[in-house]
Parts: structure tokens; C-alpha cells; sequence
């Protein structure tokens, strides 16, 4: 009774709360260890306010990104910049994926006539609010996808999605401090408290993987979603190689350089989740004990969430965890789904993109490939194979929108059927481009970064997923979601090409060389065509400068 | 021989012909050519004009009704004031005279009230007409001249003239500011005010350090909306105002506050040095995300002091305590500080809940606003009143005086940028200037030539969005990165390349040219050296 009394008070409280500020904030920690040597930590930080106060007058909100959202009319906006590579085969699924490098993709609200315009000013705008390289997004790489992405959030029916879609990525963008540091800003507490403060960039940076993302989207704030609510949610995640921490034995101290002190004052719920399914096999103990520990069968799948409900007492905690035993061998049960990428050919002329997908599931799985190749590198349609066949059966659809030189991507998209427990090839051909002598970038030889290929998936088991269900904020609606599909998108590894790379000293070597023989062949030659050779007879008159240059001569003597 | 000579004259010729064919290649095609190829864009721009910017008039017309109950009386005000205006260059005043009719001259005699005579005032003339103002006797008044916030100054009678005159130079017209507007150096009215723009966006942040123990119950949008709305709703003529409100938690600063026994409800108030203050600014800066507009952005900051450091007083640089109800500062060109301090009250409570006293904290905003936006506090004269405001919105004629301020400001201020642009192409001649830039520079010279005319005639309003439209012309076309294309290209590394290759061409081709011009010319080119 005491409980329940004390709940309606809390609820009250909160509700009298949300009524004055309109907005709430959650935290929350996702870790999972991915046996045998890593461990997974995902962040996310997910601030709700109300749509329609929420661009001029903000509470807990950002106002730095409310205002851009509503001054370019974004509906949705995904922003993530990463560095290292997910191994979806060895480490199973993210919560969320993200692409090597950086990674924009946005819905314009129906309003918006220009897209393209309005596009390249968030861009830049975001550019410069996150100090990354976003203004380099451009129209030449910049693609609508048509089939692989579909918005998160709330979207009117019978509205065109597509049409005001635009996805970007910079895969040779490289994310550090200065990217976190704006981040962090962005969040209500910013570093100084809460779970924002474990992430300190000495420590994150010096991992196999790490990920900071921001994800704008407008959720239904009731069933009848007559009103809609505008979700920032911030992400961070992170693999942690145990090679790295120098031990099995995790604790937040070894992986953040210290504890946690307590939980964010202005959030409504901070909570840890610890995913310990693979305790069956890796046995550890976790100190110190959960609050409580949560069993969820979610499509076919049992997981064992640990929960902490952390307090902004200011207290420190450190959670760790000790292994048991030493541990065994590793039998590594690969995902439903996974796949690889890599480049093909050899020289400078023809060169081919492979991906792999393999199916490991007893039923068929339908997926959309998006390929996205820049302007330089020319795909070929007439070069795709699935399977090595020219004319696949598996091919569901396709899309295909060849590129223009300087203006427009590549950019092809496959709904694809992979039968179960199989292996499908796609194979597609390009051809190498010159580039002018400015379209080089520093340090050409290094190579030139191919984005990676979205792969978009209805899985129909939930095993080694992740993800929250799409109405979900936060991870208590992992929690027995059990669905028909569990949808994803998936980004492959990206990809090198080296471009024939031209001696970029040779032109001015040219023009030296050139100028020098000019120069040289021209006095002869105009001595030949314009001069006399007269012979001087002897004791002729000497003139008056012959006089002075005797007597130069004569002095040397 | 003759025809060894006659060999020697067709070789001769030949040769000559070689040589200027040299010439006709490299320098009577080559050098234009190479003029023309390495030549810097310019859009012909209207020098002349930019120059003959000082001679153009720059004094604002403006019309001043003197109504007085007698002839003698207005004619001894007007010549008052027409002799203490003759030299302004920045106001010339169209004074217009009348006689106040019977009918008003009695109800003005009948009505107690200050406020009500303006009424009746305004019932026969309008008031309500930018760059007017009116001069009105009324015998029964306490003081020499009264002053309020419409349009209208009373004064009691001939007596009054040198205040009326001192008023309206000191205070309706402020001649003094309007003279630092177009000045070269900057006084401390334009060294407070934002520059000049076409609008600016006002963020309220609401800087909370203590969130856990301390409630702060304020509603900040609505706060903004509720009193800066209303203040710069009168500013609408001038720019256009975004309001925008957020808070800022955890933002703690430092203030190196001392603490102070004292006989308060407290016992204790903490103080804290203004040289301290600046430094908080730099903190709200790293948070504020001011950079986020695309416009000029005021902040103004409401910091709720912590409980365990109120209240928190400022003292100034003789460690005086700053005598004021409201804990505040202002940073010109930035904007405001409150510092907010709960009562002892409020912080006894278990939870304790601070409820800032909105009506003070906005006015205080509202004043600094005043003075950012470029409203300068009237000074006071003796034997004058002036009626204190007491709403948020600002004096009719300090809008007009703004207007005037501002016009002549951004007037100025376009010129000059014309100017130096002008001078600056003239010095350095990698300065690209491309179609757009010269359709920006012109529409700019244009625009000043309006809005010079239109300050004669008086239409301040007019004039004031001419300047407006001038000013940011220049100001695109000053800042436009394209000038800069080729600025990155030296002239000496240009001529690093072009003296090895032109040196030993040029200098054969020229010294050719005297035996080429001695044989057009018909005379020997050699001294006949046969004896």
C-alpha cells in the first residue's frame, strides 16, 4: 500500500513536472560482453519535448539542434560518425548501425519544396555545430534512397517519404575529440554528471570501435497519435578489446578511467542493463549485485538483462565484473544474417564490387541492398550479376540511377530473396575515372574510400538482435518484444580503391623545363634570323665603347 | 658589286622583316594577349560617386510644431531654438508655428492631470506621425518644461525657453549621440549598442547550477514572450526580433565570493568583485550555443545562485556595494546578466524552491535591452521633468531618435565600408570583383543617394530602411569571400615565373627595336665602315 502511495506521488510529481517543462530525459547504459574478448557499451541519452514548443523555447532540449531541426524543417534526422568497423559476423548486431566515417540521413518535412537546397544548409549547418567535415555533403554525393530506409518516427499516412529522403556518407571522415566535445553540449547535464561523465575521450577513443550518433524523430505521444512528440535520442557506442584493458575482468573504472558518479539530476530514469546470457557459458559474477535481474524471450530468443536504478545521490559506483574460471574455447555461432564486402580486379582500368550475404536461417530472408558508388567510380549495370547470373530469379526488384560525372552518385538498390542457409554473390563491375588535377585529395595515393552498402532486413528471429522495437524509447521495451519481423538496417564494410594517381610535381617540372628550353633555343635563334655576321676589317676607327672595353682589358692585364 | 650590294640590301630586308615579325608576334599580340589573359575581373564600379560620398548632405529633416497661447511667445521660443540648431549638421529642424486655439488653450488651463493634457493634445493634432514633435504651453506647470512618453513637450511660458531649447537638445534630440553615430571614433552609446542589423534574435538562458537541490520556478518562454515581446513589439519598425528561451543546468561558475556578516534576514551576504563577472561570460559563451542564428543574437542570462552562496551582491572596483534591487550587469555588444539570489526563505524549505520575481528581473532585462539596442538614458536638466517610464515600452520620440541614430549610423557606417573598399582596390590589384559584388557595391551607392534624399525630405522611416538596405549591401559586398580569389597569388611569385621566361626573349626583341625603326625610317643601319 505504502509502495503504491508512494507511486502515485512519484507519477503526480512527474506529470506536475512534465506539465510545467513539457520534456523529460532519460539515460541509459546497454553493456553486453561479446565472448570471447570484447565488450559492447551503448549510451543513449533520449530527451522528449513536445514538437510545438519546442523550437524557440527549450528546457531540457538542446536548443542548438531544436532550432536547426525546425529552421530546415527536418521531420527526421540520423547523424552518426564512427570510427572502426562493426564485425557483424563475430560480434552479432548494434543496437543501432552505423557507417565508417560519418553518416547523414534526414526526412524534410512535405512542406519543403527544395530539398536539395534546404539539404545542403543543414549540412553545413551541422557541420559546423558538430566540427565535422559535413560540408563536404554534397549533391554528387548525396542519394534518395528508395526501398532501404524507412523513417523511425511518426510520419503522416499517405505521405511521400521518399521524395524528401536524402542519405549521405563520409567514409574517409575521422572522428575524434573535437567531435565528442560539441556532443557532449548538447546534453542537458553535459559532462559534469550523470553517464555522460564516464565519457571521457581519453578512454573511449582507445577502443576496437566507437560510435557517437544523433537521432532526431517525432514519436506519437498517444495511441490515437493526434499529437506527436519530438525525440532527441544521443547515442555512444563502444567495443572494448579486453587486448586493451589488459584483462577478462571489466569494471566501469578499467573501461572508463572511473566511476560512475551517480545519475544525471535532471533525468527521469537512469538505468544500467547488463546483458548476461553469455554468463551460462563465460561464468562471472557482477560486482556489485543488480537491482534486479529482468528475463526476456523475445522472438525465439531468451535474454537476461541485469538492472541498476541509479540514483544522482553523487555516490560513486564502479559496476564490474569478475570472471569465475578461466575461459574456454570459444564456439562462435555466427547471426542470422551476415555479410562481406570487398573490391575486386587488378590494374588501373576495370575493377568489380562483391558482397557476400549469407543466410543462416531456415527460411528466406528478403533484404535491400543499396550500393552507392561516387561519381568516379562508374558502375556498370550491365555487369551485375547475382550469383554469377546475369538474370536472377532472386532479384525481387530494382532500382537503378546512373550517376553523372561531378553531379551525381551511383546508386543502385536490389530487394533481394536470400534462400535459407545460402550464400548470395552480388557481383557489379565499375570502371576507373581520371580526375582533374584538383579533384585529388590530400595525400592521393593513400587510396580513395568506396561507402559502405546499406543492407536493409525484416529478420524473423530476434537471435543476436539488439535493437529497440520501433515504437520503444528506451530499453525497458526490450523486454518480451516479441514481433513477427525484427527490422534493421545494417551497414557492410567499406571499401579502397586506388585511382590511377598522376606525379602531382609533374606539371610544374614541365613548366620549368619547358620555359628553360624557350628560353634557351629562342637567343639563337633569333641572332640566326635577325643578325649579320660582317667581317671587321683591321685598323678601322675604334668607337667609343670599344675604347673602354680595351681599356677594362688592358688593366686585367 | 652592284649586285652584291643589291644581295646584301634583299638579305638586309629580309632580316629587318625577321626582326619585326619578332616584334609583331611578342609584343604587338603577345603582351595584350597576356594582358588580357592574366587580367584581374572587375566590374566597372561607380568610383566617382564613392567618392563624392562626404560632400553629400547628411542632416536628417525633421518637424517640430511650437504651439503656444500667443504670438510674442512663439516667435521668442522659435528663435530661440532655430539659433541653438543652426549649426548642427546631423538635425535641421522645420519648425512650424501656430497659436493654440481658444477652445484647447482652455481645456489645457482646465485639465490637472499632465496625462490627460496630452490627450487633449493628441485629440487635435496627430501624435502618432514618426519625426514629429510638438511644443506645447501650459500655464499651470510646476516646473519650466514637462516631458513624457508621447510626442509632446509642455512648457509654462517665455520663461522656459533656454530649458525648452536644453530639453530638446539634450533629451528629444541628443544631438550629441547623433554626432557620434557618424563620427569616426566610436562614443559610449555606440561602443554599448549592437551594430547596426536588419534583426536580431534575443535568447534568454536561464543558467541553473544546482538543479538537484534547488527548484527554480519559472516559466522563461513565456517570460520573454510576455515582457521583451512587448518592448520590442514598439522596436518593430527597427528590426525584427526572434525571441528564445533555454536553460542551462549545471553550469557552474566560480565568483570567488567573500563572505559578508551583515544584519539580513541571512546574516551573511556573499560578495563578489566585478572584475570577477567577465569571466562568467566566457562560461555561458562555451554553453550558450549563440553561434546557432543566423542573426545577431543579445543574450541576456538569469543566474539562479545556489542557496549555500546567497545571496551573492556585487561590489565594484572601490569595494562598494552596488546599490540596486537587482544583482545585475551588462556586457556591451553581448548583453545582460541578472545574478538571482533565492531568500533566505526559499531555501529553509526541505526542498527549497526558488520563485524569481519576474516583473523585476525582466525590467532589469529590459533596461539593459534599451541601452544594447542603442536608447540612451536621457540626462537630467534642471528645471525640466521627465516622466519615468513606467511600462516596458519605450518614449515615442526615443524610437524616432533611435531611427535617426540608426540611420545615420548605417549610413556612415556604408560609406566608409564603400570607401575603404574603394582605396583598398585601388592598393591591391589581386581584388577579384565579380557581377554579383558590383551589383551589391551598386545598389549600395544607390541606396545612400536614396536615403540622403529622403533624409531631407524628412520621411524618417523611409530613409531609415534606405540605410537599412545600404548598409547591408556594403556589408555583403565587403565580406564577400570571392574578393579574396586571387589574393593568395603574390606578385613576386608571379614575376618568379615570368622573368626566366620573358628576361631572354624581351631583351633581344627589344634592343631590335632601334635598327628595326632606323630601317622603317630609311637611314643606314650600319656607320659605313669601308673606308
Amino acid at each position: 500500500m505504502e509502495s503504491i502511495r508512494k507511486l502515485i506521488y512519484y507519477s503526480i510529481l512527474i506529470t506536475i513536472f512534465q506539465y510545467v517543462y513539457c520534456d523529460d530525459f532519460k539515460e541509459e547504459i546497454f553493456l553486453k560482453p561479446l565472448p570471447p574478448t570484447h565488450l559492447y557499451g551503448y549510451f543513449q541519452f533520449v530527451t522528449l519535448v513536445d514538437s510545438e514548443t519546442s523550437s524557440f523555447h527549450s528546457h531540457l532540449a538542446p536548443r542548438s539542434l531544436t532550432e536547426v531541426i525546425s529552421r530546415f524543417q527536418v521531420e527526421e534526422l540520423h547523424l552518426t560518425l564512427t570510427e572502426g568497423q562493426w564485425r557483424h559476423h563475430q560480434w552479432g548486431y548494434p543496437v543501432l548501425d552505423a557507417a565508417p566515417g560519418a553518416e547523414l540521413y534526414a526526412w524534410f518535412s512535405p512542406d519543403v519544396a527544395d530539398v536539395d537546397t534546404q539539404w545542403k544548409k543543414l549540412t553545413s549547418t551541422l557541420s559546423g555545430l558538430f566540427c565535422a567535415s559535413l560540408n563536404f555533403i554534397d549533391n554528387f554525393n548525396t542519394v534518395t534512397p528508395q526501398m532501404a530506409l524507412w523513417p523511425m518516427g511518426a510520419v503522416k499516412s499517405g505521405q511521400n517519404v521518399t521524395s524528401q529522403l536524402r542519405y549521405a556518407s563520409l567514409p574517409r571522415e575521422i572522428v575524434c575529440t573535437e567531435n565528442l566535445t560539441p556532443w557532449k553540449k548538447l546534453l542537458p547535464c553535459e559532462s559534469s554528471r550523470g553517464f555522460s561523465s564516464l565519457l571521457n575521450s581519453r578512454m573511449i577513443h582507445n577502443t576496437n570501435y566507437h560510435s557517437i550518433g544523433v537521432h532526431v524523430r517525432k514519436i506519437c505521444k498517444s495511441n490515437d497519435c493526434s499529437e506527436t512528440q519530438l525525440e532527441i535520442k544521443q547515442t555512444v557506442a563502444l567495443v572494448y578489446d579486453y587486448d586493451i584493458i589488459n584483462s577478462n575482468d571489466w569494471s566501469f573504472r578499467k573501461l572508463f578511467g572511473q566511476g560512475l558518479p551517480g545519475a544525471c539530476p535532471l533525468s527521469s530514469e537512469s538505468k544500467i542493463y547488463i546483458d548476461i546470457t553469455s554468463n551460462d557459458t563465460h561464468a562471472y559474477t557482477l560486482t556489485p549485485p543488480p537491482d534486479n535481474i529482468i528475463v526476456s524471450q523475445r522472438g525465439g530468443s531468451d535474454t537476461r538483462l541485469a538492472v541498476y536504478n541509479i540514483k544522482a545521490d553523487g555516490q560513486m559506483i564502479n559496476i564490474g565484473a569478475k570472471h569465475n574460471s578461466k575461459p574456454d574455447l570459444p564456439v562462435s555461432i555466427p547471426p542470422p544474417l551476415h555479410f562481406n564486402r570487398y573490391i575486386l580486379g587488378y590494374g588501373k582500368e576495370f575493377g568489380g564490387i562483391v558482397t557476400e550475404l549469407t543466410n543462416n536461417c531456415w527460411t528466406s530472408i528478403n533484404v535491400v541492398v543499396l550500393e552507392n558508388a561516387p561519381w568516379w567510380l562508374p558502375l556498370q549495370l550491365s555487369s551485375l550479376r547475382v550469383n554469377g547470373q546475369a538474370e536472377s530469379s532472386l532479384v525481387l526488384s530494382q532500382y537503378y540511377s546512373p550517376g553523372r560525372s561531378r553531379q551525381k552518385p551511383y546508386h543502385l538498390e536490389l530487394l533481394i530473396k536470400l534462400p535459407p542457409r545460402s550464400t548470395t554473390t552480388v557481383t557489379i563491375d565499375f570502371e576507373f575515372v581520371f580526375l582533374k588535377w584538383q579533384e585529388y585529395p590530400p595525400d592521393a595515393n593513400h587510396g580513395f574510400y568506396v561507402g559502405s552498402a546499406l543492407i536493409s532486413a525484416n529478420l524473423p528471429t530476434a537471435r543476436n538482435y539488439t535493437s529497440l522495437p520501433i515504437a520503444g524509447t528506451t530499453f525497458d521495451s526490450v523486454v518480451n518484444a516479441s514481433k513477427q519481423w525484427y527490422p534493421i538496417v545494417f551497414r557492410t564494410n567499406g571499401a579502397m580503391v586506388s585511382l590511377p594517381t598522376p606525379d602531382f610535381s609533374m606539371p610544374y617540372n614541365v613548366i620549368c623545363l619547358a620555359c628553360t628550353v624557350v628560353a634557351l633555343a629562342f637567343g639563337p635563334l633569333h641572332n640566326i634570323c635577325t643578325k649579320e655576321l660582317v667581317l671587321k676589317p683591321l685598323g678601322t676607327p675604334v668607337s667609343l665603347t670599344q675604347k673602354l672595353f680595351n681599356l677594362f682589358k688592358k688593366k686585367r692585364d | 658589286m652592284a649586285k652584291q650590294e643589291r644581295k646584301g640590301e634583299t638579305e638586309e630586308s629580309n632580316r629587318m622583316w625577321a626582326s619585326a615579325s619578332f616584334v609583331g608576334v611578342l609584343i604587338i599580340i603577345g603582351l595584350p594577349l597576356w594582358w588580357k589573359t592574366t587580367e584581374v575581373y572587375r566590374v566597372s564600379l561607380p568610383f566617382d560617386k564613392i567618392s563624392s560620398f562626404d560632400t553629400l548632405p547628411h542632416a536628417i529633416t525633421t518637424e517640430l510644431s511650437v504651439l503656444a497661447n500667443d504670438d510674442a511667445t512663439a516667435t521668442e521660443i522659435i528663435g530661440l531654438i532655430e539659433h541653438a540648431f543652426k549649426d548642427s549638421d546631423v538635425i535641421k529642424l522645420k519648425i512650424s508655428k501656430s497659436i493654440i486655439s481658444k477652445q484647447l488653450q482652455s481645456t489645457l488651463e482646465f485639465v490637472a492631470d499632465e496625462a490627460e493634457a496630452v490627450e487633449e493634445v493628441g485629440v487635435t493634432f496627430d501624435l502618432t506621425q514618426h519625426n514629429s514633435f510638438y511644443v506645447v504651453q501650459r500655464k499651470p506647470l510646476f516646473q519650466d518644461t514637462w516631458l513624457a512618453g508621447d510626442r509632446v513637450l509642455f512648457f509654462r511660458d517665455a520663461k522656459a525657453a533656454t530649458t525648452v531649447v536644453e530639453t530638446l537638445k539634450r533629451v528629444v534630440y541628443q544631438t550629441a549621440v547623433l554626432e557620434g553615430a557618424k563620427s569616426e571614433t566610436a562614443d559610449v552609446a555606440r561602443q554599448t549598442r549592437f551594430p547596426p542589423g536588419a534583426g536580431y534574435h534575443i535568447v534568454l538562458s536561464v543558467v541553473h547550477p544546482n538543479p538537484e537541490a534547488l527548484d527554480v520556478e519559472l516559466d522563461a518562454g513565456e517570460a520573454v514572450e510576455d515582457y521583451i515581446g512587448s518592448f520590442v513589439d514598439e522596436l518593430s519598425v527597427l528590426h525584427n526580433f526572434t525571441l528564445k528561451s533555454q536553460w542551462l543546468h549545471l553550469l557552474d561558475f566560480d565568483f570567488q565570493a567573500k563572505e559578508v556578516k551583515d544584519t539580513s534576514e541571512w546574516g551573511r551576504h556573499f560578495s563578489v568583485r566585478t572584475e570577477r563577472l567577465h569571466l562568467l561570460l566566457t562560461r555561458l559563451e562555451e554553453r550558450a550555443a549563440t553561434h546557432v542564428s543566423e542573426l545577431p543574437t543579445l543574450n541576456l542570462a538569469l543566474y539562479a545562485v545556489r542557496c549555500q552562496a546567497a545571496p551573492l551582491i556585487i561590489y565594484d572596483l572601490n569595494d562598494k556595494k552596488v546599490s540596486s534591487p537587482v544583482q545585475a550587469f551588462m556586457s556591451p555588444k553581448w548583453g545582460g546578466v541578472v545574478l538571482g539570489s533565492p531568500s533566505a526563505g526559499d531555501c529553509r524549505h526541505e526542498r527549497a524552491i526558488w520563485r524569481p520575481n519576474v516583473r523585476l528581473i525582466m525590467g532589469t532585462f529590459i533596461s539593459q535591452l534599451r541601452k544594447l539596442l542603442g536608447i540612451t538614458d536621457a540626462e537630467h536638466i534642471t528645471g525640466a521633468h521627465l516622466e519615468p517610464l513606467r511600462s516596458v515600452t519605450p518614449r515615442q520620440w526615443e524610437i524616432d531618435n533611435l531611427l535617426r541614430i540608426r540611420t545615420l549610423e548605417q549610413l556612415t557606417s556604408a560609406e566608409r565600408t564603400l570607401q575603404s573598399l574603394a582605396q583598398l582596390l585601388g592598393e591591391i590589384s589581386n581584388i577579384v570583383i565579380n557581377d554579383d559584388v558590383g551589383a551589391s557595391i551598386n545598389s549600395a551607392v544607390d541606396s545612400i543617394q536614396r536615403a540622403s534624399e529622403l533624409m531631407q525630405k524628412g520621411d524618417l522611416v523611409e530613409a531609415y530602411k534606405m540605410s537599412q538596405s545600404a548598409f547591408l549591401a556594403a556589408e555583403t559586398a565587403f565580406m564577400e569571400p570571392s574578393l579574396l580569389a586571387l589574393l593568395y597569388f603574390p606578385d613576386d611569385q608571379k614575376y618568379a615565373i615570368y622573368i626566366p621566361l620573358f628576361l631572354p626573349i624581351m631583351f633581344p626583341v627589344v634592343l631590335s627595336l632601334k635598327n628595326l625603326l632606323l630601317w622603317f625610317r630609311g637611314k643606314p643601319i650600319h656607320k659605313e665602315k669601308t673606308d
